[in-house]
């Protein structure tokens, strides 16, 4: 017991005067501490060369974004990926379920992202409520209400969202009530939403009506982590009605990418189409069905 | 290894990407309700509940694991689920059939799938006839079986393709268990190292302030 006690006391004490080893097997080994007996100490063995703090591992930094080899990557038709996503879907709501387009693009970390609005041949999403900030009791509050703005004011808007009654999903600011937005101090709300106003997202304007009509309408879409991701369809839609709606938008995100400045390269790599509850797949850029027994028209029944 | 490029094979994912969306894909195409409806059968209602008081896991499993299956192989095919809050309300399948090849196809539009029971099953038009199965307190294998004996499906076999991804992927579910265990086991051992330097540690306190 004594022996226990010392060899305990000793590393309370984080001393290095440990007892003779003679001690030790006089204590079952399952009642000592591995790591703390076992430890051995050398007066001249230093860690530390120069009182200098040991360097963590360094982790390797990557300048692009990992890219998959697609050699052996299963791709689809267009109507072949439908049959398997509509099956997955079968007897959800068809309002409640999407058709979702990933595009993965080999670009560099950190560099300018491809951002913009696009319209769609047929449109996906029907409930787009506005709000605006304008002088309050303007006319410019008017001609907002009057263009089908959920909110429109000043302080009525702060309030909406200081309190979180976010009765909008996108919010624009005219240019004369931009001093008082700033002064709001709503940012930390909008900002994580995406609802924050800025000229680069084109939702400070003079102009009201020519926003409210590319705003209702127009799918806005941005690349986060190399991928550019977007509604494209409902559950309902033909193959048809998807294929143009794919189209536009790879159209869309070619011509942006045109567009940009050559020191950022950005590359299509890869296509993937998905729906709310379904597998993703990866899309080649063919349209018809590769079972024989299967036609396009079949692929347009109620869900 | 990779068949395509040799490259060893990691346990989840593989470098291609694909990751299990393989075997999401396998299990809608093959497996119990992977099924060629005869030409007589134009649509599919389900009527249950949301819940399974009551007796509504059959039909739910039905809906989730074979109806898939059916669906995939018979497109054309609407499979409208209709589901309702009342516990305590029907749990049915209606399957309608027209007998006559030549007769032309109703105009009146077959109700879409909800979740808060409106849409139930419409009534059959002149031309069509209906079949019903109840399934409530049923399992879905049992109601899968009443379905094809009674529309005259045809269910299919499985490729030897998809028996090849089958046991692969049986295979893949063996070997993460043995993993399973043996990680298990280290991280048990690390626990018990853990709590037994604690406790020495602990020890030591009290001994140290008791014989100050």
């Amino acid at each position: 017991m004594a022996s226990t006690q010392q060899c305990l006391a000793s590393l309370a004490r984080l001393s290095l005067s440990t007892p003779p080893r003679a001690a030790l097997p006089t204590i079952p080994k399952f009642l000592v501490p591995s790591v703390g007996a076992s430890q051995v100490r050398y007066a001249t063995h230093t860690s530390n060369k120069g009182g200098a703090k040991k360097a963590p591992k360094k982790k390797k930094q990557y300048k692009f974004f990992k890219s998959w080899d697609l050699t052996g990557m299963q791709q689809f038709s267009l109507c072949d990926a439908m049959r398997y996503l509509r099956a997955a879907e079968v007897g959800q709501p068809p309002l409640t379920v999407k058709y979702e387009v990933h595009v993965k693009l080999r670009t560099k970390k950190g560099g300018p992202v491809v951002r913009d609005r696009v319209r769609l041949p047929t449109p996906v999403k029907t409930d787009t409520r506005i709000a605006v900030i304008c002088p309050e009791g303007s006319e410019l509050q008017e001609e907002a209400k009057r263009l089908g703005a959920v909110l429109a004011g000043e302080e009525t808007v702060f309030e909406a969202i200081r309190s979180g009654n976010f009765l909008f999903n996108k919010l624009l600011c005219h240019t004369e009530s931009e001093g008082a937005l700033r002064k709001a101090n709503v940012g930390k709300l909008l900002g994580p939403k995406g609802l924050m106003p800025s000229g680069k997202t084109k939702t400070i304007t003079n102009n009201l009506e020519a926003t409210f009509r590319d705003m209702i309408g127009m799918d806005e879409y941005r690349e986060r982590d190399g991928v550019v991701r977007m509604a494209v369809g409902q559950l309902g839609f033909t193959p048809k009605q998807l294929a143009e709606n794919i189209r536009a938008f790879m159209a869309k995100i070619k011509s942006d990418i045109s567009k940009m400045d050559d020191s950022t390269p950005k590359l299509l790599e890869e296509v993937v189409l998905s729906t709310t509850h379904g597998p993703g797949l990866s899309l080649n850029a063919e349209f018809a069905p590769t079972d024989d027994k299967i036609k396009p028209e079949d692929l347009e029944a109620v869900m | 290894a990779c068949a395509t490029c040799s490259a060893p094979r990691l346990h989840y994912r593989d470098h291609h990407g694909n990751a299990d969306v393989r075997h999401q894909l396998l299990n809608i195409r093959a497996g119990p309700g992977a099924a060629l409806l005869p030409k007589e059968v134009t649509k599919v209602h389900l009527q249950f509940a949301h819940r399974i008081e009551g007796g509504h896991m059959g039909p739910r499993k039905f809906w989730r694991e074979n109806l898939p299956k059916l669906k995939y192989w018979n497109p054309a095919v609407p499979m409208v689920v209709n589901r309702t809050t009342d516990q305590n309300g029907p749990a049915v399948m209606t399957v309608y059939f027209r007998d006559d090849k030549d007769a032309q196809p109703s105009s009146t539009p077959f109700p879409t799938s909800s979740a808060d029971g409106s849409s139930p099953a419409p009534k059959p038009a002149k031309d069509e006839r209906i079949v019903t199965i109840d399934m409530k307190n049923r399992k879905s294998s049992v109601i899968l079986n009443e379905l094809l004996t009674k529309t005259g499906a045809v269910p299919l076999q499985p490729t030897a393709k998809d028996e090849e991804e089958f046991r692969e992927f049986e295979d893949l579910h063996r070997r993460s268990e043995i993993d399973r265990e043996r990680i298990q086991k280290m991280n048990d051992a690390k626990k018990r190292e853990k709590a037994m330097l604690a406790k020495a540690m602990s020890d030591a306190q009290s001994i140290k302030a008791t014989s100050v």
